[in-house]
């Protein structure tokens, strides 16, 4: 710090020390700060409150709408605003037989209603008359609890059969109570602690999954689901088949992620070795730039043009029907999109350069007189890179495989456009979904940010194991 | 171990970008010699090294170690082993593992290459510092693992490519005289490239200057220092006063040479007759300061003490001739004087490439 000072002034000092904080907090903790809070919140729409809210809402929507009805009484058809043809009306005999368990918060039209031809309704189907109903569901992961029972309020309920005048009021009573109960639970909710764990929870929920006794056998032989049966992410119960999803996605993409780690390395040494050290510094231009260039293309671009290579009439599939293998005029190809390696290639090729630059960088400070006198004491090839140019490019390749491992395992866009759907997700997309599909960022916050502490606890243990410390990412680097 | 013989028969090195490294060299090394092949950055030596060694191949001619032609041999399979300029050493393996890495790659067991490490660090007298990485030993310790280690493989030739010019001046002086017992008690050859006359002279059984990818001279440090065989050797080891001139007569073993400084007799040291170009060299410490047989004025220009003794320099006739004088704390030196030279002591050579010092780029 004095040496800042001494060397940049008082003035270049301060800005660079709040260039820094806001670098750190702009970039790193508050992003996290803000994950981590959303994480540990309940879902919105899950809390008491709301959902005594939403009924007090809806109940009020069907006075209006009575009252409106009443005014001006339209015996079929639509009516304006927001009420829907009645199904029940018109619904036939065999329909009402059918029971669909209303889901609380959900809006089901309510087909199995007490409605029939019979009994011709007054009114048409209101669908927030229908939802005003104290009895409701509150979502919980396990049990059944319903609103009245949790709060002592009276089971009332919009009944068609009744004249409007006795709805509007059944309905007005409902909204009272309805708001009069949320207003409470706000103020016990605002003072209750509002943080919970059950959005980690629902990574490890448990998944029926349908499967008819011959699919489950096979299923059964399966090495993987062997293996997520040890690990307890698979189980039975009562003789169905129940998965923990979330687990065993991101169990696979760490999985995957190491996998195209090794890969990567794999690839990425003996090219680092040839430019760094086997090849004339003149000469080794021409490869580096052979490396780079590609990167002058959009990453998506990139991913994209594999698609038409792995395609089931792509080049791939053609050069093997021209060479004999398969026979495409058939209908044969060899399906590359439906290979979890396919994948793994693509992530290479996209991130090469992670793993080759750090390497490289450290691989070319070796000392060739080390390579030339080991070779002189008569070591094998393999004893030279084993014992002289791995051991130095040691801190290369734990740099490279921690930033190599970190892109893998949260790629989105290759997965996603290579396999097309047609393999399972990667967590990277369960977590897109969580945030964009189903629309609970609550779980989307929790499963990033536990995913984004699975893989710190992963790097730190390699980091243990490689004998890495934080300085040499520094020296890689420069 | 027992050392073996090393010939070079016609070698000649041409890199492919047609540059000659190494002239045909005919050039014979005794078994358990010291031998220093000495010369300018840039003369080829190194390359000769090189290809002792194994890591660069020859382009004509044979190298024949102990009698073997080692064509095709790889540097892994040569019974020679390198010392490198910077050394090389292993920097992550500790010092024990460094000396033992040779019989690592032979596939010894690990205790038995641990006592097989232990004992030559022994013998150069490093067996405390085994479990030491090499960056934590000092310049002279690790030149000496560096030897250690090279002797691990029992080599029958020891190259060593200009070890000691990365050491400070006293631990150089110290490490020509381990080298050279070290060299003793093994009785391995040792071939040994340097630019430094100092080091060639001490250490080595037989010098060979070189110059210009040839080998100029071969003989023992006397030989070389006292009779140069060509302008280069009598320039580039030690001092010389340099007068260039043409051959007037020769009588014998002597001849008189006329010069711009004016009309000497001298030794014979090359073939030369009548007529011809040729370069008289004189010592500056068989110079001095009185009227001899071979005499000239000249007038003082500069006086450099260096302790016991001190250097003068003299411009005579706009040649810079310089005279090195034991410092007996009474000689009065005037400004100008007469200098000569006994007929021994200058020797007559015929014209050719001399080595570029800096005094004669001061004088130029």
């Amino acid at each position: 710090m004095k040496r800042l000072l001494d060397t940049y002034g008082r003035l270049l000092t301060a800005g660079f020390a709040l260039f820094v904080a806001l670098w750190a907090l702009g970039l790193i903790i508050l992003p996290q700060v803000s994950m981590l809070e959303r994480a540990l919140t309940a879902p919105k729409r899950q809390l008491d409150s709301s959902i005594a809210g939403t009924l007090g809402r809806d109940a009020n929507l069907c006075v209006s709408i009575l009252r409106a009805y009443d005014n001006e009484p339209i015996t079929n058809g639509t009516n304006g605003g927001l009420a829907i043809p009645s199904i029940s009306g018109i619904s036939s005999p065999s329909a009402s037989s059918m029971t669909v368990p209303s889901m609380g918060g959900m809006a089901v039209p309510s087909i199995g209603t007490q409605g029939g031809i019979s009994n011709a309704s007054k009114r048409p189907y209101i669908l927030q008359c229908d939802r005003a109903d104290t009895h409701q569901r509150i979502v919980r992961s396990t049990t059944e609890v319903y609103l009245d029972e949790l709060y002592n309020l009276p089971i009332l309920r919009v009944d068609e059969t009744q004249s409007v005048a006795k709805q509007i009021e059944v309905a007005q009573a409902i909204s009272e109570l309805a708001f009069a109960l949320e207003t409470e639970l706000k103020m016990q909710e605002a003072q209750a602690f509002s943080y919970t764990l059950d959005n980690f929870g629902a990574l490890f929920a448990a998944r029926y999954i349908p499967m008819l006794p011959e699919a489950k056998r096979i299923d059964d032989a399966k090495v993987i689901k062997k293996i997520y049966t040890r690990l307890g992410l698979r189980f039975e119960n009562g003789g169905e088949i129940y998965e923990r999803i979330g687990a065993i996605t991101l169990f696979r993409t760490l999985c995957y992620a190491m996998a195209t780690t090794l890969l990567a390395l794999l690839v990425c040494y003996p090219v680092a070795y040839k430019v760094a050290l086997a090849t004339k510094p003149e000469r080794a231009v021409w490869m580096m730039l052979a490396l780079i260039i590609p990167y002058a293309i959009v990453e998506l671009m990139r991913v994209y043009a594999w698609t038409t290579i792995i395609d089931n009439r792509g080049l791939l599939n053609s050069m093997l029907d021209f060479a004999g293998f398969i026979d495409m005029q058939a209908g044969e190809s060899i399906q590359f999109k439906r290979s979890a390696l396919t994948v793994f290639i693509v992530i290479v090729y996209t991130y090469v350069l992670f793993m080759v630059f750090p390497i490289l960088n450290v691989m070319s400070t070796l000392d060739r007189n080390q390579i030339d006198a080991a070779k002189d004491l008569g070591a094998s090839t393999f004893r030279i890179q084993w014992r002289i140019v791995i051991p130095h490019s040691k801190p290369g390749i734990a740099v490279g495989s921690i930033a190599t491992f970190m892109l893998a395992a949260g790629a989105f866009s290759v997965p996603r456009i290579i396999s097309r759907g047609l393999q399972s997700e990667w967590f990277s997309q369960s977590i897109y979904n969580k945030f964009f599909e189903s629309e609970n960022s609550n779980v989307g916050a929790a499963y990033s940010f536990g995913f984004t502490l699975i893989c710190f606890v992963i790097v730190a243990l390699f980091m243990w194991i490689m004998r890495t410390r934080l300085k040499d990412f520094a020296k890689v680097q420069s | 171990m027992r050392g073996k013989d090393v010939q070079l028969a016609q070698a000649s090195i041409t890199y492919p970008n047609g540059f000659t490294a190494v002239h045909p060299t005919n050039l014979t090394v005794e078994a358990g010699e010291f031998f220093s092949i000495l010369g300018p950055s840039g003369c080829g030596k190194t390359t000769i090294l090189k290809a002792v060694s194994g890591f660069v191949d020859l382009s004509q001619g044979q190298i024949l170690i102990g009698g073997q032609d080692q064509k095709g041999v790889r540097p892994d399979n040569r019974e020679t082993a390198l010392i490198f300029q910077n050394l090389a050493l292993f920097p992550l393996m500790d010092v024990w593992e460094n000396v033992a890495f040779g019989l690592e790659a032979r596939g010894v067991r690990r205790a038995a290459r641990r006592d097989r490490a232990m004992e030559l660090l022994d013998l150069v007298a490093l067996q405390e510092q085994a479990f030491k990485k090499p960056l934590e030993l000092s310049g002279g310790q690790r030149q000496r693992v560096a030897i250690a280690r090279a002797l691990a493989v029992e080599p029958a030739v020891l190259l060593l490519d200009e070890p000691l010019s990365a050491l400070d001046l006293k631990l150089r002086q110290h490490m020509r005289a381990e080298l050279r017992s070290i060299q003793k008690r093994t009785g391995v050859t040792f071939i040994y490239i340097t630019h430094d006359q100092g080091e060639a002279l001490t250490m080595s059984d037989r010098i060979a200057v070189m110059n210009a990818g040839r080998i100029e001279q071969v003989g023992s440090g006397d030989q070389i220092y006292s009779k140069p065989q060509t302008a280069f050797a009598a320039s580039f080891v030690g001092e010389a006063n340099q007068f260039h001139g043409q051959i007037i007569n020769i009588d014998g073993d002597f001849a008189q040479i006329d010069t711009p400084v004016g009309h000497f007799t001298a030794r014979i040291g090359g073939a030369v007759k009548q007529g011809d170009r040729a370069i008289l060299f004189v010592r500056p410490e068989t110079m001095k300061i009185e009227a001899g047989p071979n005499q000239m004025n000249g007038r003082l220009v500069r006086r450099d003490l260096e302790g016991p003794f001190m250097n003068l320099y003299f411009d005579v006739q706009s040649t810079e001739v310089a005279v090195h004088k034991t410092n007996t704390g009474h000689d009065l030196i005037s400004d100008s004087g007469t200098l000569s030279f006994e007929l021994t002591d200058g020797i007559i050579l015929p014209d050719g490439p001399v080595a570029q010092t800096g005094r004669e780029i001061v004088a130029q």
